[in-house]
């Protein structure tokens, strides 16, 4: 793992996005996303673990409704399952907060049931008129999730962060 | 009971609560019930009303939050009831108008038994079926919340108000609404 000032890319993620005003988040269980959950939790920061992706972005646009920051974690393969969602409650309603998504299906994917849904996760939220951020390089954290907490929380837009396989996972 | 006397018996039980209502008849229930009060209606994202109560109901520790719901969004949802028993909100009341039909896409019955307030017992949340509109006001105060409530709607009536709700509009409220004390 890349380090900057002794901690991790992703530590630095969620520490960024704390310090940003993310009060909590919610995400089902990948082992990309694991190192920014945990670091998340150890920064006293709720993450509730839930059953589908789709669920996430229900409770998130629940607990933006009320006046909150949440956070949203998924790896890209549950946005398929998330499209309902979005595009029917968080989009019309103007509910922004940030998401992380992993990427599978990608760059030095081996495995073939991932590549349809890691292609096409861009277009998906795209077509949904959801620009997206792309992370490429722990250099990038800050601008990138700064940026990404503007988008949610001044223009209230969905704001995902893409974490791309260059990345050190 | 009709949607609308069920909607109703919720809000006098619980006034001060924060209101959550699935697409469809439970949207348009509550509408009609509380003369267009400053809830969040859901006019689509079916299967996702209970999973919005649980983040409103996580962001308002402080309030007690309402999710009317019907029988069909919550079996498209149904990981949200067993999340409602891991995550147990002292604070959250699911309401199911169970009226074992698909109402507003022309009253399709479902597929499935009838079993809310069996499946939330299982999953160690207190439950009850309600069949009066007293049941109601009832049980919304004698549960231990997060509870359950499978209110049976034997009279499939259309509530009158439009689900189709302006959702900017809808947010704006709701938002102001859950951000001030209630009274």
């Amino acid at each position: 793992m890349s380090a900057i000032a002794g901690r991790t890319w992703q530590a630095r993620l969620a520490q960024t996005l704390a310090e940003g005003g993310v009060e909590a988040a919610a995400w089902v269980p990948d082992k990309r996303l694991a190192p920014i959950a945990s670091a998340l939790e150890a920064g006293d920061t709720t993450v509730r673990t839930l059953t589908r992706e789709e669920e996430c972005f229900g409770w998130a646009a629940g607990f933006r409704a009320a006046g909150g920051t949440p956070l949203v974690l998924l790896q890209c393969s549950g946005l398929g399952n998330s499209l309902n969602a979005i595009g029917s409650l968080v989009v019309p309603y103007g509910l922004g907060f940030p998401v992380v998504i992993s990427m599978r299906g990608s760059l030095g994917e081996r495995n073939p049931s991932q590549l349809p849904l890691g292609r096409s996760t861009i277009g998906m939220l795209d077509l949904l008129g959801i620009q997206s951020f792309s992370l490429r390089s722990a250099e990038h954290v800050d601008v990138v999730v700064h940026g990404a907490l503007g988008v949610a929380d001044g223009a209230r837009a969905l704001a995902p962060i893409i974490l791309e396989p260059e990345l050190d996972l | 009971m009709n949607p609308t006397q069920a909607a109703r018996a919720l809000l006098a039980a619980a006034p001060d609560a924060l209101f959550v209502s699935s697409l469809g008849t439970a949207t348009s229930a509550l509408r009609a019930a509380s003369d267009d009060g400053p809830h969040l209606y859901m006019g689509g994202s079916m299967g996702s009303a209970l999973a919005t109560a649980l983040g409103v109901a996580d962001k308002r520790a402080e309030r007690r939050v309402v999710a009317v719901l019907g029988d069909g969004e919550l079996l498209m949802g149904a990981g949200s009831l067993w999340t409602l028993g891991g995550m147990r909100p002292p604070n959250l009341l699911a309401a199911v108008l169970a009226d074992g039909h698909y109402s507003i896409t022309g009253g399709q019955a479902l597929g499935t038994p009838e079993a809310f307030a069996a499946a939330a017992d299982a999953l160690g949340l207190q439950a009850a079926v309600a069949r009066t509109e007293a049941d109601v006001e009832r049980q919304v105060n004698e549960l231990v919340w997060p509870a359950l409530i499978e209110i049976s709607v034997d009279e499939r009536e259309w509530p009158g108000s439009s689900p189709f709700v302006d959702p900017p509009v809808v947010r704006w409220r709701f938002e102001n609404a859950a951000t001030t004390a209630a009274r």
